[in-house]
C-alpha cells in the first residue's frame, strides 16, 4: 500500500461517518491480503485508489460521495459512487449494478454533455480497470457478481420501415412523448427530479452529441431496454411495466430515434459567418415565412456567461441557429433553439416544471455601434468605454406581459444606457412549438440614431454575438449563455465585373493562342 | 515497349506525388495538409520536375515537342481546335470564379504568448513581474506537507472556476471549451506553462483576456478578469496546482542563468 494513500486514509478515518469505516477498514484489510483478492483480471483496486486521489476526488470526492465545492456549480452533479447508480447500464434490467464493462466504458469515454471527459488519452487500460475496482468500493460492490448482459436478441438494421414502425411506438400511449416531447426535443410537460432529488432533464433527442453514452442504435436499445437508473427513464423491457415492449419493437424505436438527429442544425466550426441574403421586396414578417427554409442556416455553441458578475455555471440551452435576411430597406434574423420549456411567469404549468423563481425566456443580439476598420473590436462581453454595442434584447412575456424588445447601448457590464428600441424601429416576435424558440427580430438597416445605433451595411464583415435565457432554469440578468463574436455578413449583389473580366480573360487567351498559332505557320511557310 | 512521351511522363510524376501527399498525409496518418500549404509544395515539385525533364537540350525538346506538334502539324488539326476551346474557357471560369464576392470571415491575426508588460497593476496594486514570485512555491522544500495542502487547495479553486474552460485534464477542452474562439489554452502542452513565469501567469489569470496587449486581440479572449473572483492567494494556489497536476516546472531566473 502506498504512503501517500495511508496517509490520506489515516488523516481522514476519523472524519468520517461509521458506515464509510467499515467500508475502509475492510478495504485495507483486503487489499493487505486479509481477504481474499478480487479476481486478478477485474482491476487491482489499491492501485485505483491512486489514481483516483490524484485524478477523480476534485469532483467525486475522496469518499465518492460527489459532496465537493465543484459539485454545486456542475449540471448534472457528478456521480455519487455510494449508490452504485449508473446510467451506463448494460445487465439486464432488474439488475440493479453496471458490470464492470459499463464502469470502464464510462471513465474511458466520458459522458458527452457533462464535465466528465473521456480518461483514454490519459490513463492506460489497465489503470482504468483498476479505477473501477476502486470505484466499486465506495459501495461494497467488489464481492458483486456482475449481472448477466441483457438479451439484444438480433438487431434489426435500420430501414424506413423500422423507423416508421418506431415512430408509431413512440407515440403510442404517449409511451416516450409524455416525457421526450412530439418531436422528441425532450420538452417536458412534468417537472422531473431523480432519485436524490436532483433535477433531470428528458434527452433532447434531436441532438445526439449530447447522449451520454452514444446515438448508435446499440447504445439506445441498452437504454430503453434497462432505462436511466436513478432518473424516471424506466425500463421497457420490464415486462410489468404498461409500456414495455418486446426485443423487436425495442429496436425499431432504437432506429426511430436515432434518426431523429439533426442533420441541418448543426455547428460546423469552421462555419462563422452568418450569411444574410437579399430578396426583392420585403423581408420575412413571421418565423413561417417559406423563404426561411431556403436560406442558409449557421449554428453556434451557447456557452455560460462566466466573465461578469454574477456568473453562472450551469446552463440548459446548448446552441443557437441563426438566418438573415435583407432588403433595400430591412434586416430580418431569425433565430432558433432548443429550449425544453416555454417559460412564461405567472403561467400555472410553466411555473410548476420550473425551477423556482421563473423568469421570461429571451434572447439578445449583440452589434458594434460603429462597424470596426480595423481588427479591433469592441469587448465580446457587451463593449467596453471606447467600443459601445448594440443590444437587441426579446423577452417572452409574463401572463400579464405581452413579449417585448428592448435596446440596450453597452459600454461593459457597468455601463448599461436603456434606449427605446421602438424608436430605433426594432421589433421582434416569438413562437414557441415543440420544445423550440423562434424569434424573428427585424430593423431598418439604416441607423434611427446615427451617434448610438449601427448602420448595418451591404458586402461588410459585421461582428455579431447571441445570448439566450431559459428563465425555467434560473436564467435571468447575467446568468445566462451566450456566444463569442461570429459575423454576419448581408451579401452583395454578384454585379458585372467578374463576368466582365472573365470574358477578357478568355479573349486574351485565345488571341495569345491564336498569335502563337500564326508565326508558327508563317515560320514554316 | 511502348514508350511513354517524355511530356505524358512528367505530368505522369507530379500527378503520383500529388496523390501521394494526399494518400500518406490525409488518409493514412488523418493529418489534412492545408491547401496553401500542398500549393506551395506542388510548386516546388513543378518547378523541380521541369528542371530534371529539361536537363539536357535534347530532353528540353522531346519534352516540347508535343506542344510543339500540337501547334504546329497541319494533322493534329482536330485537337488543336478542342485545346483552343478549351483553354480559354477555363481562364475564364478561373477568374469567374476568383472575382466572386467572398462570403468568408475576415483573417484575424493573434499572439497567443504575447510579451509581458514590466509591471502589471492588480489588486490595486503595482507588481514588477521580472521580481514578482510565488510566495507559496518555498514551501516545496521548506514544509512538503504544506505545500501538498496548497496544492488541493489551488485544485478545488481550479474545478470551482477553471476546469469549464481549460478541463479536468488541464488540456484546454472542458465543457465550454468548443463554444469559444479563441480556445481555452492546453496547459499539458509543452508550448504553455512549462515555457512561462509563474508571474506571467500571475498576471495573465489575474487581468484575464481585458489585460491582454493589443496584439493579442483582448477583445476576443474569455479569459475571466479573475482579481474580480479570486484572491491573491488563491491565484498563486492555482498556479502551484496547474505545475504540480501537469508535471512542469515553472521558468525561473536561476534556472535561465544555468
Amino acid at each position: 500500500m502506498s504512503r501517500t494513500y495511508l496517509k490520506m486514509e489515516l488523516f481522514h478515518y476519523f472524519k468520517m461517518a461509521s458506515g464509510m469505516k467499515v467500508l475502509i477498514v475492510f478495504f485495507m484489510l483486503m487489499s493487505m491480503g486479509v481477504l481474499a483478492p478480487v479476481a486478478a483480471q477485474t482491476g487491482d483496486a489499491e492501485a485505483g485508489a491512486e489514481v483516483y486521489a490524484r485524478r477523480c476526488t476534485w469532483c467525486h470526492g475522496e469518499y465518492g460521495d460527489a459532496l465537493t465545492d465543484a459539485a454545486e456549480r456542475l449540471n448534472p452533479p457528478p456521480r455519487d459512487f455510494t449508490f452504485a447508480q449508473y446510467k451506463i447500464k448494460s445487465t439486464a434490467f432488474d439488475n440493479y449494478f453496471p458490470n464492470d464493462d459499463d464502469l470502464f466504458r464510462m471513465i474511458r469515454d466520458g459522458m458527452p454533455g457533462t464535465a466528465m471527459p473521456g480518461w483514454a488519452d490519459v490513463l492506460s487500460d489497465r489503470e482504468i480497470r483498476n479505477l473501477v475496482a476502486y470505484i466499486k468500493t465506495f459501495a461494497g460492490l467488489e464481492e458483486e457478481e456482475p449481472g448477466p448482459s441483457m438479451d439484444y436478441g438480433k438487431q434489426i438494421a435500420s430501414s424506413a420501415e423500422s423507423i416508421e414502425q418506431g415512430k408509431r411506438l413512440f407515440h403510442e400511449d404517449e409511451r416516450c412523448v409524455e416525457c421526450h416531447g412530439r418531436e422528441g426535443k425532450g420538452d417536458a410537460v412534468k417537472g422531473l427530479k431523480d432519485d436524490v432529488g436532483f433535477r433531470t432533464w428528458p434527452r433532447n433527442l434531436t441532438k445526439p452529441w449530447a447522449f451520454r453514452a452514444s446515438n448508435d442504435p446499440k447504445d439506445i436499445f441498452t437504454r430503453i431496454s434497462t432505462g436511466i437508473p436513478g432518473t424516471q427513464m424506466p425500463a421497457f423491457a420490464d415486462p410489468a411495466s404498461d409500456k414495455k415492449l418486446t426485443i423487436e419493437e425495442r429496436w425499431h424505436v432504437a432506429n426511430y430515434v436515432n434518426s431523429l438527429a439533426k442533420t441541418q442544425e448543426v455547428v460546423k466550426p469552421e462555419n462563422t459567418v452568418v450569411k444574410a441574403e437579399k430578396v426583392d421586396g420585403d423581408v420575412p414578417d413571421t418565423v413561417d415565412d417559406p423563404r426561411w427554409e431556403r436560406t442558409e442556416s449557421s449554428t453556434f455553441f451557447l456557452v455560460s456567461q462566466i466573465v461578469g458578475e454574477e456568473r453562472f455555471f450551469t446552463p440548459s440551452n446548448d446552441t443557437i441557429t441563426a438566418r438573415a435576411l435583407y432588403s433595400d430597406v430591412d434586416i430580418a434574423i431569425l433565430l432558433e433553439w432548443d429550449d425544453r420549456t416555454k417559460s412564461i411567469p405567472g403561467d400555472e404549468t410553466a411555473e410548476k416544471i420550473s425551477d423556482p423563481e421563473i423568469a421570461e425566456d429571451g434572447v439578445a443580439i449583440q452589434l458594434p455601434v460603429k462597424i470596426p476598420e480595423g481588427t479591433e473590436k469592441p469587448y465580446f462581453g457587451m463593449g467596453d468605454a471606447t467600443y459601445p454595442v448594440n443590444v437587441w434584447h426579446w423577452q417572452s412575456g409574463t401572463t400579464d406581459e405581452p413579449q417585448s424588445v428592448s435596446l440596450m447601448n453597452a459600454k461593459g457590464f457597468a455601463d448599461i444606457e436603456r434606449r427605446d428600441a421602438e424608436k430605433s424601429a426594432i421589433s421582434a416576435h416569438g413562437i414557441y412549438r415543440n420544445g423550440t424558440w423562434r424569434v424573428l427580430v427585424k430593423r431598418p438597416l439604416s441607423a434611427a440614431d446615427k451617434e448610438k445605433d449601427i448602420e448595418l451595411i451591404e458586402g461588410k464583415a459585421i461582428p455579431i454575438a447571441f445570448a439566450a435565457w431559459d428563465g425555467s432554469n434560473s436564467e435571468k440578468g447575467s446568468r445566462h449563455t451566450m456566444t463569442t463574436w461570429y459575423w454576419i455578413l448581408l451579401k452583395p449583389g454578384v454585379g458585372a465585373r467578374p463576368i466582365i473580366s472573365a470574358a477578357f480573360a478568355g479573349f486574351l487567351v485565345f488571341g495569345v493562342l491564336l498569335w502563337w498559332q500564326r508565326t508558327a505557320s508563317t515560320k514554316r511557310a | 515497349m511502348i514508350k511513354i512521351p517524355r511530356l505524358l511522363q512528367a505530368v505522369l510524376v507530379v500527378a503520383f506525388i500529388y496523390v501521394a501527399f494526399i494518400v500518406v498525409f490525409d488518409v493514412v496518418l488523418g493529418q489534412v495538409i492545408p491547401a496553401s500549404l500542398l500549393t506551395m509544395y506542388m510548386f516546388f515539385v513543378i518547378a523541380g520536375v521541369f528542371m530534371v525533364f529539361t536537363f539536357t537540350e535534347e530532353s528540353a525538346r522531346e519534352l516540347a515537342a508535343p506542344i510543339k506538334a500540337l501547334v504546329e502539324d497541319p494533322r493534329k488539326k482536330a485537337i488543336r481546335n478542342v485545346v483552343f476551346a478549351a483553354l480559354p474557357l477555363a481562364a475564364a471560369a478561373f477568374t469567374y470564379y476568383n472575382m466572386l464576392p467572398s462570403y468568408q470571415a475576415p483573417v484575424e491575426l493573434r499572439s497567443i504568448h504575447p510579451a509581458p508588460p514590466s509591471t502589471v497593476k492588480a489588486f490595486g496594486k503595482r507588481y514588477d513581474l521580472s521580481t514578482l514570485e510565488n510566495p507559496f512555491r518555498k514551501y516545496e522544500k521548506e514544509d512538503p506537507e504544506k505545500f501538498e495542502q496548497l496544492v488541493k487547495e489551488g485544485g478545488n479553486i481550479y474545478v470551482g472556476n477553471c476546469q469549464y474552460c481549460h478541463g479536468d485534464k488541464l488540456d484546454g477542452k472542458g465543457p465550454f471549451a468548443q463554444g469559444l474562439n479563441p480556445i481555452p489554452l492546453n496547459f499539458q502542452d509543452i508550448g504553455t506553462i512549462a515555457q512561462l513565469q509563474e508571474s506571467f501567469l500571475f498576471w495573465r489569470i489575474a487581468t484575464g483576456g481585458p489585460g491582454l496587449p493589443e496584439e493579442a486581440t483582448p477583445w476576443l479572449s474569455s479569459m475571466p478578469v479573475w482579481q474580480n473572483f479570486l484572491t491573491e492567494d488563491e491565484i498563486w494556489k492555482v498556479i502551484l496546482y496547474l505545475y504540480d497536476y501537469t508535471g512542469h516546472r515553472p521558468r525561473s531566473w536561476a534556472q535561465a542563468h544555468e
